[in-house]
Order: C-alpha cells, then structure tokens, then sequence
C-alpha cells in the first residue's frame, strides 16, 4: 500500500510514513496544530529598531502551510437514469466546486479516459492514479422524484466509506442549489468528520443597483451563486447579523431617521423592530448564541457604548462597556460568555480590540497595541467552533494608511498568538465561517473590490462576489436544516455509513 | 378690496385706481384728504404728489428694513447651517472650526426657539462602523462645544452617517477633507430665525 501523507505529518514535515492506521487526514485540532507548528518554528522577535515600519511585533506574517497534505480527490462524472445528462452535469458541477471550495481535498478535474467504473470501483487503478478519495454520483429520476445518490470511497483502504441517497428538487426549483450543498457537506462530513460550508449563505451590504446612494442587504450562496436582495427601504441598511439558527437577519437601517436594529423573519420575508424604544442610536447587533438576546452598541445623549438587550421578551437595557470613548462592535464567544469590542479609548485614531465577560466586567486588551506605535484594530468576529477572534487592521503611519489586514488572535495560547491572514490590499469586515476555518472579508485590490474567502488553514483565497463595494460581511450558521433565505427544502435524511 | 367712498376728487379717484391696481402689498388706505373750497387743481395736485411722496418714502424704508432683516436673517441661517470640518481620524475643534461654531453661538442665543441636528460623517479610509463612531465623536464635540456657552443640550440632537454619505466622491485628499465634517440640519424654529 502507498504511504499516505496524514494530518500528523505537520507536526513533522519529513515523516510520511502514517499507515491507514493514522487514517485521520485532517485532524479536527488541525488549526491549533498549525499555531503550534507556528508557535515553535517563530524565530525571537526583533528589537523594536530593527522592525519595518508598518509591522506589528510578535505576529507570524509568514503563512507556513506547505506541509499541510491535501489528499486528491477524483470526483467521476455523475450518471443519470431518468434525467437528463444536463441535470446530472448541473449537479457534477456544483459538487465538485463545493469540494474544492471546502479546501480539503485537491480535486482531480481531467480523469483518465480509461477508467471504468462498471464493474465496481476499481481501486488498485485509482491508487496508482494518486487519488485517495473517489466520488461517484448519480441523478435518479422515479415517478416525478428526483434523488442524488453519491458513494465515497477510501482508495487507500480499497474501502466504500459511505453512500447516501438524498431527495432532490426540480433544477428549477428555489431550493436546488441548497439540496445539492447539502449533500456535499454530508461528503465532507464523511470524509473528515466535520461539518463542510456549502449549505451556508453570506449576508453584506452594498450600494442598490440604480441607486448609488443607498445601501441594502443582500445575501450570497457560499460559492457565489444566486445574489439576491433582502431589504428594499431605499435608504442606508448595514451591518446585517445572521441568528444562530440561521433563520433571521438583524441589521441596522436609517429608514426612521435614526439608525435603528430591524429583524428579518428570512422564511417569510416579516421585519420587526428588535432593538429598545427612544432616541438613540443603534448599530452592529450581534446575536448571543442562544437567540434571545442581542448586544449592539448604542449612541444616546449621556449614555453610549455596548450594551445588551432582550429581544424575546424585549427589556432589560443593560450597558456593559460605557464610558466618554466609544465602545462598538460587540461579538459574542461561541460560549456567549465573552464579548469581543472595540474601543477608541486610547485615542480616536487608534482603535483597539478588548474583551469581556457578557455579563460586563473587566476588560481586557486583546489586539496589539504597543504605545507610542499606534495601531488601528476593528472588526472582531468570534470563532463559532474555537477561542479564536479574527479582526482587522494594522500599523497606521504614513505609508501604511489604510492598508488594513486580516488577523486571527488565538485565544487558547498562553500570548494570544497572532497569525495575519492578508497580506495584499485592504481588507475589512472579517466573519467565521461555521467550520471555524474559513473567513469571509471585504477586500480591495489593484484590479477592484470584492467579497473574499480565505481559508485559515491553507492561506488560500478565492473571490466570492468580484467588482462590488460590498462592506459588513457576515456569514452564516449552517443552514442544512432551515434551508436559508428564500429555500424551502425539507429535511434530509444523513447518508448511511 | 380698494374703498373709495372717500374719494371726492377726480384726480385723487383716478390716483386711488392706479394703486388699486397696482395690488400688492396692499397699501395703508391713503388719508382722505381734507379738501377746503377753493383750491385752484394745482393747489390740488401738488398736495396730492406730496401725499405720495411721504408715502413712497415710509414704504421705503419699511422695505428697506425688511430687506435688511431678510438678509440678516438668511446670513443667519447660513450661519447655522455652515459645514464644519475636521483633520484626519479627529473629532476635536480645530482654530478654524471655533470660529464658525461661535458664530453659530449668537445666532442660537438670538433665536431660542432654533433646533439642530448635527449629523457626523468621516471619510471613506478606515472601517465602516468605526466611522459611524468617529461621525458621532464629531457631532457630540459639536454639541459639547456649544452647550459650554450655556446653550441647552436639548436643543440639539445628533446622528451619525459614518462614510456612507460623501459630500465629494474621489479617494483623494481633497475628497477627504471635505468629507470630515458635521452637517447641521434646521429641525425646529427654521421659519421664524432672526439675526443676532
């Protein structure tokens, strides 16, 4: 049997000699394996005289990936009985940009022409073709029911790991794209035991076509397709939330003339004032991860900061970070016992990212700050799966102005380790992915703006939605179970094993 | 509605008519005048040119005053409508900014009954919800500043835009610099603003 490259061979780049029995290809600790990997390879960080204008002490600006094993994965064309070969092309396609957008798998596109899968799965053939993963797919049409029936098999152990047969709306039908996504985490899940993001959508806002002057919510397929508009107020609606279940959106809209937090019921399309009644401002809600609760911050004559609200039994105001500097841009912990938020208090031109019980308390500096340095830190984002916090920002001074990055502080080691994810252009608006791996950013290059995906593992990037001025990107939960925005696919049963 | 029962004279009826059409504003109704018996028509008709004169003259001046008022008026409202700006990623008064925003002072003070709504904005560099920040950072040091001269805090609110509304377009300096400011927006009192 060959040797197969695993996820333990991080730990050592030069051993590769894991049998099936160290199967695990990409270890659920994989993130926090390549902080380690970093942690111990970080050469003693520089004095202060010799750093480079615009670089932040103690952050990893290299991305050391190189050892991370992609296995390959062959993906066959799928076959169809009943339905037309376009259908099962349609569906091929879709599956196999998910897989390649999970960005755990290399995918094999230009297949021998001599593989015959007829007599059964050939594994010897594909072993010696270098693949360790094989798909195989096929669109059922029965009786006006349509079925995507897909096996994966483990080259390696010359093994079927697990074969699923899942309904399947009409090509034309609202919920296609999501019933196809679907089976393509269960896929991922199969092959690595984690939950894949192609059933996931991502919320931003941008200027509504036809009208520069306004900004709208929309949403966006994680593989870019189907771009739709949620609001229509013809006015300025930002920073839109998705609800832990993925079933709602808040967001923040001037339609009355003060900027207030709005929800969207996403199944019927209902919107209610979810925020308290008054005067004041109110921005960047973010969900507690139980639902019933937002934290946002508000903008009021005499009290300002980040505050909490109930929004199920709509009471108790409550300020957790006030003070004469603003405090914004409240994210809660996967546990929504901590907030991430930032704070000007240490001057208006340096922002800072702190942290903080929930429920208020003390807080505590997380980005890097280092005095007379400056610094510009904004836009924290929690970790849903790991104590991670992804923001964005950098080293201000004249040659670095605007030149934001992504960065991730890992919260579980001893000196919140730093990784910067960016490393071209502006970035802005970082949000988790439900794998706690990829991140949705604003970004902005030579060649134009966009909406990006960066993979924290890999360090790979792809454009999700390109040439849009799109800002306050938000991803969402999984959305397997509701469908999303606009979906009405039932549920799925989970593929045998 | 011209009343003319007064009119005793030719002359004077035919006058009365031209004012009548002359419509607006209406006139004060000229003095009937008092015509002792046997007043040659010169008598007559220098009396009545001088009757005109001295009314010409009030009107004048009455216009005069209005006129002045009128542009003192405006000058204030542009006074308080006046964009205030502010240096990069700030929100403290500059020297410049002081001297606008006293000059908004007296024509608060002359005008008690004047509301505003200061709405912050920032330009585009940097992230979008610090902007909204630092936009109402600029509005309540705006607020602050005038409520130091004893002016009442509740007449003033304020909201912020962020960079979301750019007076200029551009990602230059120029851009830039127009585009940090506080806006102030009449919300009360606008149409009864005298100056100071």
């Amino acid at each position: 049997m060959r040797a197969r490259h695993t996820g333990a061979s991080l730990a050592s780049p030069a051993g590769s000699s894991a049998g099936p029995a160290a199967h695990a290809r990409i270890a659920p600790g994989l993130i926090a394996g390549i902080l380690a990997l970093l942690a111990g390879a970080a050469t003693p960080p520089p004095s202060a005289a010799q750093e480079p204008e615009g670089q932040i002490p103690g952050v990893e600006l290299t991305l050391l990936y190189e050892n991370l094993y992609i296995p390959p994965l062959a993906i066959l064309p799928f076959r169809t009985t009943g339905d037309s070969p376009e259908t099962g092309a349609l569906v091929h396609g879709i599956v196999a940009r998910d897989l390649d957008y999970s960005d755990r798998f290399r995918i094999i596109d230009s297949l021998p022409a001599l593989w015959n899968d007829q007599q059964g799965v050939q594994y010897a053939f594909w072993d010696q073709y270098g693949v360790d993963w094989l798909v195989i797919g096929t669109v059922e049409r029965v009786a006006g029911s349509r079925f995507l029936a897909v096996e994966l098999h483990d080259i390696v152990t010359a093994s079927a790991r697990a074969r699923g047969r899942f309904p399947l709306p009409a090509p034309d039908d609202p919920g296609f794209r999501m019933a196809v996504h679907r089976v393509s985490d269960e896929i991922v899940m199969w092959a690595t035991g984690e939950q894949g993001i192609a059933a996931t959508q991502i919320a931003f806002r941008m200027p509504a076509l036809g009208d520069p002057a306004s900004k709208e919510i929309y949403i966006v397929d994680s593989d870019g397709a189907n771009r739709r508009r949620l609001t229509w107020d013809a006015d300025l609606a930002v920073s839109p939330a998705w609800s832990p279940d993925g079933s709602r959106l808040a967001y923040t809209s001037y339609k009355s003339g003060v900027p207030k937090i709005y929800e969207i019921e996403l199944a019927t399309g209902t919107e209610r004032m979810i925020g308290p009644g008054g005067s004041g401002q109110q921005h960047s809600p973010a969900y507690h991860p139980h639902g019933g609760e937002i934290s946002f911050t508000l903008t009021d004559r005499g009290s300002k900061g980040v505050v909490s609200y109930n929004i199920r039994d709509g009471c108790c105001l409550r300020m957790l970070a006030g003070g004469r500097a603003p405090n914004i841009q409240p994210a809660y912990s996967r546990d929504g016992r901590t907030l991430a938020f930032v704070s000007l208090r240490l001057g208006s031109a340096t922002p800072q990212v702190y942290t903080m019980p929930s429920e208020g308390g003390t807080q505590t500096l997380l980005s890097p700050y280092r005095y007379g340095q400056g610094g510009y830190f904004t836009d924290p984002d929690w970790s849903p799966v790991s104590n991670q916090v992804a923001f964005a920002g950098g080293i201000v001074n004249r040659r670095t102005v605007g030149r934001y990055h992504i960065f991730i502080a890992d919260l579980d080691t001893s000196d919140n380790r730093l990784i910067q994810l960016t490393r071209e252009g502006n970035n802005e608006d970082p949000s988790w992915a439900p794998d706690g791996r990829h991140l949705v950013f604003k970004g902005e290059r030579r060649n134009g703006l966009g909406i990006f995906i960066v993979d924290a593992a890999t360090g790979r990037q792809r454009v999700l939605v390109a040439n849009v001025d799109a800002e306050d990107t938000d991803w969402s939960p999984w959305l397997g179970n509701s469908g999303g925005a606009g979906q009405s696919p039932g549920n799925l049963p989970r593929g045998g094993r | 509605m011209c009343n003319a029962r007064f009119v005793l004279g030719a002359f004077a009826a035919s006058l009365l008519i031209a004012g009548c059409g002359r419509g607006q504003p209406v006139q004060e109704t000229p003095t009937p005048i008092e015509q002792p018996p046997g007043r040659t028509p010169q008598e007559i008709a220098d009396s009545i040119a001088a009757e005109r004169a001295r009314q010409d003259s009030i009107r004048a001046a009455q216009l005069a005053a209005e006129q002045a008022a009128q542009r003192a008026a405006r000058a204030a409202r542009q006074t308080l409508e006046g964009t205030v700006y502010f240096d990069y990623d700030e929100s403290t008064i500059t020297s410049a900014t002081e001297a606008a925003l006293r000059a908004k002072v007296e024509v608060l003070r002359a005008n008690p009954g004047v509301r505003l709504r200061m709405e912050g904005h920032a330009d585009e560099r940097g992230t979008s919800e610090y902007n909204i920040a630092l936009g109402n950072e600029r509005a309540e040091s705006v607020i602050q500043f005038l409520t130091n001269f004893g002016l009442s805090g509740d007449r003033f609110s304020s909201v912020s835009y962020g960079e979301e509304q750019p007076a200029m377009q551009g990602s230059n300096e120029e851009a830039w610099a127009l585009n940090r400011r506080v806006e102030f927006v009449i919300t009360a009192g606008g149409d009864s603003i005298v100056g100071s």
